[in-house]
């Protein structure tokens, strides 16, 4: 039976990272993923930043299937009848110098496999990886159903419900509290009212995010991105707020899309596609062990999401991480050496990478940004201060320090807004 | 929008083999059912104070296997090739 | 035995009918995007009843396809399952073919390829349903055909096959070379193992183009279409409910007879 250099176990950002890296290095590499086809099983919110994937693909920009460039970005408090939002447009070049861009999965995957697959993979689609061939306790292949297939090292990026990590002893289940459940829907709009809608035209898009009722004050967020021709329009949640205040995301999403200052930007569009996910966004606090003999795991798998406040970041981390961990496996095999100790190559690697630089800087925000005053009471006291300056009522109006101070009255101390700030500053 | 409407624009290639078990017995003993908010496409129903669940909408996400306390959830992925396939993701 | 098997790629038919459209001035399907296309369901079959008659009494398998962006896709499929070989047939000649070229380009290779028993075809293809390509490949090669065929199998060199048919099935026996075309009643296709999708994916599959299959300009492509597609649309179904009550089931029953008679055909 033939033995791979590598087997990857699940064919996302990471794992198409990783076998890309080792394939173009001349390594047996093979591919397992579950889907039917790749992308098959994966979404996302839509956004991807930094420069790591033009620096793996430097053809990305012209071949991806792109769907638009972000130049604009929007934050948005929003209370049951309010939205106050910060917008920012950025014009600096043109769509090649724009660091974010928005993507669909099951288009961007399938052209990263393909990619794969022209460096000299083997990607085979529709396997589910179900154990691990042991040799002692040292990883030495993987098991689909009966059929077996040895590997120098298996490299899982199986994504956040990777059962594999558990069972290769690097890691227990996640649990609730580490997790944010995000729901999408794909929403169809020809590509004129979009371009009309949200300011915007040519490859340019916007990123927009929301904080406050989309979630019913419960920690999470919502979120519009311009597609083409479509926009992805979504909630994230935190897993265990939903189970602990009997609240569906599935209520969420529609009442978002209810929503005064959503309601317009996606008339008339027809949904044609709901999603789901699960998000590991405890940073460094729910990282697994990340080698052991034979083996490594990688993105959401290892729980490698940065959280900075409102955006997620995962698959920047992913394909870094997946790179890291192919040009570990390209080292540990010219020296023939697949051990522990050999593989632990692959942290030092992350160490030094911006992986877990930013995981470490961010490392405390995750726990403030379970604050519940992020999703109530500031979006409640913002809207209400933007009201009272606004309010015109034939009454003799207040100076705008009055009205901040009356706005927060009962909602926000003083103390609490200074300590908010402070802690603000050291976690993100 | 009913979520029936919504999983009825996904594709889906259903698998005979079932590949999330509940326990339905457990679920009785259980008062809070976190598992009917858990799930974003609702598979699970509450119908007459019991926990009903189907398989066939589910979108793979792994929610429910992290609510539920009384371990009357069996979780693995559906085969190889079955279940939900995305077309945008 | 040497067996040849014909697949199509086509549009998924599991795609709910919320993502099928099409464009009516063109009179084209619009494919989802994002949604690869899939072997037909019905030369899945043919496939696999290639395979039982190898695992059977031993053979080789060649399998045919036409297209361009998901021929490969659908063949290293058919290869995982176990087929042998594959060719795959492209050329802007080919293109927009209807079904009378289609089969002018399967019985030419069929005719390069010169060594074969046997040929199978799904009974038709999902996406439009015509059901001509086998028997005309069978015409061109002047060789016996049976179409929607339920089990196949060789006994001593002679085919015997249980057909359906409309009131049930017919069994027929009949000599080599034939072709034969599989209908849904033969039963379930096997999943490739992942050692047959390595395989698969390890194989050459040559690619044939007009040139090297000899076909005649004047039998391919949109301009020698015997078909002519006036219109394409999608269907629309209207459901309307009424509910017919009375002070009795008799009474209510009645009323239902009425509107039934009323309703003119």
């Amino acid at each position: 039976m033939e033995k791979f250099d590598a087997i990857v176990v699940g064919a996302g950002p990471a794992g198409c990272a990783a076998a890309y890296t080792m394939a173009k290095a001349g390594l047996t590499v093979l591919v397992l993923e579950r889907g039917k086809y790749t992308g098959a099983k994966n979404m996302w919110g839509g956004a991807f930043f930094g420069p790591v994937m033009g620096e793996i693909f430097p053809e990305f920009r012209k071949e991806a299937p792109v769907e638009r460039f972000i130049n604009r970005h929007i934050i948005s408090f929003m209370t049951k009848e309010d939205c106050l939002s910060i917008d920012f447009k950025s014009y600096h070049g043109d769509e090649g110098s724009s660091p974010g861009f928005i993507m669909l999965r099951a288009k961007f995957d399938r052209w990263m496999s393909t990619k794969v697959e022209q460096a000299g993979a083997i990607l085979a689609t529709g396997l589910e990886v179900t154990d691990f061939i042991f040799d002692g306790s040292r990883v030495a292949g993987v098991k689909v159903g009966t059929e077996e297939f040895p590997g120098n090292v298996v490299i899982l990026t199986d994504g956040a419900n990777s059962l594999l990590a558990k069972k290769a002893g690097l890691r227990d289940d996640y649990k609730a509290p580490d997790l944010k459940q995000g729901v999408k829907e794909i929403i169809k709009l020809p590509r004129e009212v979009i371009e009309d809608r949200f300011g915007v035209s040519g490859s340019e898009g916007v990123v927009m995010e929301f904080v406050g009722a989309c979630t019913k004050g419960l920690p999470g967020g919502g979120f519009i991105y311009t597609n083409q021709e479509s926009l992805s329009v979504g909630v994230v949640v935190q897993l265990s707020a939903l189970l602990e205040n009997n609240v569906k995301a599935s209520d969420l999403i529609e009442d978002f899309k209810e929503h005064p200052s959503v309601r317009p930007l996606i008339r008339n569009g027809e949904t044609v596609e709901y999603s789901a996910h699960l998000i590991p966004v405890s940073g460094v606090a729910m990282m697994p062990r990340l080698y052991s003999g034979g083996i490594l795991v990688a993105g959401d798998a290892a729980a490698m999401v940065l959280g900075t406040g409102l955006i997620l970041e995962g698959a920047n981390l992913a394909m870094a991480a997946g790179i890291a961990a192919g040009n570990t496996v390209i080292g540990a095999k010219a020296l023939n050496d697949f051990s522990a100790l050999a593989l632990s190559q692959y942290e030092s690697l992350l160490k030094e990478s911006f992986v877990m630089k930013d995981l470490q800087t961010f490392r405390r925000a995750p726990h403030f940004l379970e604050n519940p005053r992020i999703y109530n009471d500031y979006p409640e006291w913002t809207c209400a201060m933007m009201r009272g300056i606004f309010n015109s009522t034939g009454k003799a109006r207040r100076n705008i320090l009055e009205v901040v101070k009356e706005s927060m009255k009962g909602k926000i101390g003083l103390m609490q807004l200074v300590g908010d700030t402070l802690k603000a500053r050291k976690a993100i | 929008m009913k979520i029936e409407d919504k999983l009825s624009l996904n594709k889906f290639d259903i698998d005979r083999e079932v590949h999330i078990r509940v326990d339905e017995e457990k679920c009785k003993e259980c008062r809070l059912k976190p598992c009917l908010y858990a799930c974003p496409a609702e598979c699970y129903v509450e119908r007459g104070g019991r926990v009903v669940f189907s398989y066939e909408g589910c979108l793979e996400c792994g929610s429910c296997r992290f609510s539920c306390k009384k371990g009357a959830i069996d979780w693995v992925n559906p085969r190889g090739g079955f279940g939900i396939s995305y077309q945008f993701g | 035995m040497e067996i040849i098997v014909c697949i199509k790629p086509v549009l998924d038919p599991d795609l709910p009918p919320a993502k099928f459209t099409v464009d009516g001035k063109k009179n084209e399907v619009i494919p989802p995007e994002g949604v690869p296309f899939v072997m037909s369901p019905y030369d899945a079959l043919a496939v696999e009843a290639a395979l039982r008659i190898k695992e059977a009494q031993g053979g080789k398998i060649t399998v045919l396809t036409q297209g361009t962006k998901y021929a490969e896709e659908i063949m290293r499929k058919a290869l995982a399952m176990g087929a042998d070989e594959g060719v795959i047939l492209s050329d802007p000649a080919f293109e927009d073919s209807d079904g009378f070229g289609t089969a002018h380009v399967l019985a030419q290779t069929v005719k390069k390829i010169g060594k074969f028993d046997l040929i199978l075809c799904g009974r038709q293809a999902a996406d439009w349903d015509a059901g001509v390509v086998g028997s005309l490949i069978a015409e061109y090669l002047n060789i016996p055909v049976v179409i929607r065929a339920k089990s196949i199998e060789v006994l001593d060199g002679v085919l015997k096959i249980e057909r359906i048919s409309t009131n049930g099935s017919e069994v027929f026996e009949l000599g080599l070379p034939a072709l034969v075309t599989l209908s849904s009643e033969m039963g379930q296709v096997r999943i490739p193992s992942g050692w047959g999708i390595i395989s698969a994916a390890k194989k050459q599959v040559p690619k044939w183009g007009a040139t090297d299959i000899g076909t005649d300009p004047s039998q391919t492509g949109a301009a020698a279409a015997v078909n002519r597609l006036v219109k394409l649309y999608v269907p629309v179904y209207e459901r309307k409910c009424e509910m017919v009550t009375g002070k009795d089931p008799a009474e209510a029953a009645a009323r239902l007879t009425e509107k039934i008679l009323a309703i003119k055909p």
